[in-house]
């Protein structure tokens, strides 16, 4: 485990000092969006469970040192350009949706770090912040809240982001009343109508009708086009051969692959075909062994 | 892409000092007001949505509460001052704002976990915005209270009454600094809200709401005495209970300036603590929720 004794790697300023999370000023063209170094995610396993102070004193005298922490990411290095948008795919529990949490500034990195250029908007997991209660057009101004955006320009923005979500009257009515097709798509429109510079989506195009689907899809192809960066999660392989200019694999929170996307996700599939391959003896084998 | 942009770097920090992260929180505080604005018609709308007398509880709520105590001392037990349901109004209507501002603190954090792990803000604001709810329901309150000076209490009605934002200036500062550190802590520790449910009605009964310090006989308690007076409600009720329920028939008195005075001062350090810890503990929550 050599890499994880290395020291974490001072980042130093042009000036010379240690540089610290924050704005800091950049070169007139850096020549990509995203830049993330050797980035590392680790989880102490004793806080992570919702505990209650009976659970915390087991974990406390019942884990052992080294069971811990655990790495959800560890040494993933990428750079996402201008109008570049990437495709993060890998197994359930890879690490995908944690690195677009750090991505999102949602947590610190352990090691590593990342710079992101410009405006970020982020809507992982489209719509699950909603506040019930509350009617789509406030849930929209509060979310608006929520992402630091000025109340008078979120106003601005408000009907454009009611007319492409389109669902009609219930735009007034609680997020309660809502399908979840419904949901979806309103928060993908509070998420891209929000002019985001970069842009970071986990599965938002699996939710919603089909009508939707063409129309998000269009969306997000704008705003690539727009010499934006986009990162996004998907399990649809097919969405990230057909518009992604570039596909990394995550497996176990280390980058196994990265570059184009047919290729990627080629890999993908034979690995996973492999493991499914290799789960499946596994199966057979202990049937076997429990009918002896 | 010519022109100049700005680089948002993420990443670890050396662990940066206390005065430091004081003052970022209490920035955050009041840089995303704006935010806390919205949480807390958020929370009137909530409390309207579902029933049908809808925001009437407000004002309902605390009348009601005042009748349960007034049956309790007044009918059974004999007890209880003159004008007492006016004695006992003054003390419940700064307590409900406490405890509910507390009781939503707690789970202030926790229950906004889908919007914590999908947009990055500071999240302070949200004990905030459950300490100014309450403040929202305090002055709501306030409806009924006048209402029944005015046809009941007449006699009680004095240029005391001003006073009511001072005191309720020290009390928010109090709950403030509390709601900042349990909001924090019931991340780590989910069972704070079934403790604090006892706790703070324990509180409320070894505090004088229902009854009047000087009603009780010091020599009696003993060492128990002293640490009353350490008890911030006890300078808190007695304050309310001047300047609303002393009027000319009764004991007209300002309030205690010197002990509302040191608790203001016991609070403003209590949040320079309380912000501190809920900095310290912030970078965890993402990964804990």
């Amino acid at each position: 485990m050599v890499s994880l004794l290395r020291k974490p790697r001072e980042t130093l300023d042009p000036a010379g000092k240690p540089i610290r999370s924050g704005v800091i000023a950049a070169p007139a063209d850096p020549g990509y969006m995203i830049d993330v170094e050797d980035l590392g995610i680790r989880y102490d396993l004793r806080l992570t469970k919702k505990t209650t102070i009976r659970g915390a004193f087991r974990n406390m005298t019942h884990i052992s040192r080294e069971d811990r922490s655990f790495w959800a990411l560890k040494n993933v290095t990428f750079r996402v350009a201008h109008g570049e948008s990437l495709a993060v795919i890998g197994p359930n529990g890879a690490g995908k949706s944690t690195l677009l949490q750090v991505m999102a500034g949602i947590l610190t990195p352990s090691e590593g770090r990342i710079d992101v250029i410009g405006h970020i908007s982020s809507l992982l997991t489209l719509g699950a912040g909603f506040d019930q209660e509350l009617s789509g057009r406030d849930n929209i101004l509060l979310a608006g809240a929520f992402m630091g955006i000025d109340n008078r320009e979120m106003r601005d923005r408000l009907p454009g982001i009611i007319q492409f979500a389109d669902i009609g009257q219930f735009i007034d009515a609680p997020i309660r009343t809502y399908s979840s097709g419904m949901r979806a798509r309103l928060g993908f429109s509070i998420a891209t109508a929000v002019d985001p510079d970069v842009l970071i989506i986990d599965e938002v195009l699996g939710t919603g009708d089909a009508v939707f689907r063409v129309k998000s899809q269009k969306r997000v192809m704008e705003l690539a086009k727009a010499a934006k960066g986009i990162v996004m999660v998907t399990h649809d392989l097919h969405w990230a051969e057909e518009f992604c200019n570039r596909a990394m694999l995550l497996e176990k929170g280390r980058v196994i692959a990265e570059g184009n996307p047919s290729e990627v996700v080629a890999l993908h599939r034979e690995r996973s075909d492999k493991a499914r391959i290799d789960r499946e003896a596994e199966v057979a084998r202990q049937l076997a062994a429990a009918a002896l | 892409m010519a022109t100049t942009r700005t680089v948002r770097r993420i990443q670890t920090r050396a662990r940066p000092g206390s005065i430091e992260l004081i003052g970022e929180g209490l920035r955050e505080i009041w840089s995303r007001r704006q935010l806390t604005r919205y949480l807390v018609q958020a929370d009137m709308v909530k409390h309207g949505a579902n029933t049908v007398l809808g925001n009437i509880w407000w004002v309902l709520d605390p009348l009601l509460q005042m009748a349960i105590y007034v049956i309790f001392v007044s009918v059974i037990l004999k007890r209880g001052g003159p004008d007492y349901p006016l004695f006992v109004f003054s003390a419940i209507l700064p307590w409900k704002w406490f405890s509910t501002s507390i009781n939503d603190a707690i789970t202030s954090v926790t229950s906004r976990e889908a919007i914590i792990k999908q947009v990055k803000f500071p999240t302070i604001v949200l004990p905030v915005a459950a300490t100014a709810s309450g403040v929202v329901s305090f002055i709501f309150g306030l409806v009924p209270l006048f209402g029944m000076m005015i046809f009941f209490y007449a006699d009680r009605l004095t240029p005391y009454l001003l006073f009511i934002p001072i005191v309720a200036a020290v009390q928010f500062l109090f709950t403030l600094s509390l709601c900042l550190v349990f909001a924090a802590i019931n991340v780590f520790f989910r069972d704070l809200g079934n403790l604090a449910r006892h706790f703070l009605r324990l509180w409320f009964y070894l505090s004088p709401a229902l009854y009047a310090t000087k009603e009780l006989d010091p020599g009696k308690y003993g060492i128990l005495a002293q640490l009353y007076k350490l008890n911030p409600w006890v300078p808190l009720f007695e304050s309310y209970h001047n300047v609303i329920y002393a009027g000319p028939s009764g004991f007209a008195e300002a309030p205690d300036w010197l002990s509302l005075a040191t608790l203001s001062v016991f609070s403003l350090f209590l949040i320079a603590g309380a912000t501190l810890i809920f900095k310290r503990l912030e970078p965890a929550f993402a990964k804990v929720i």
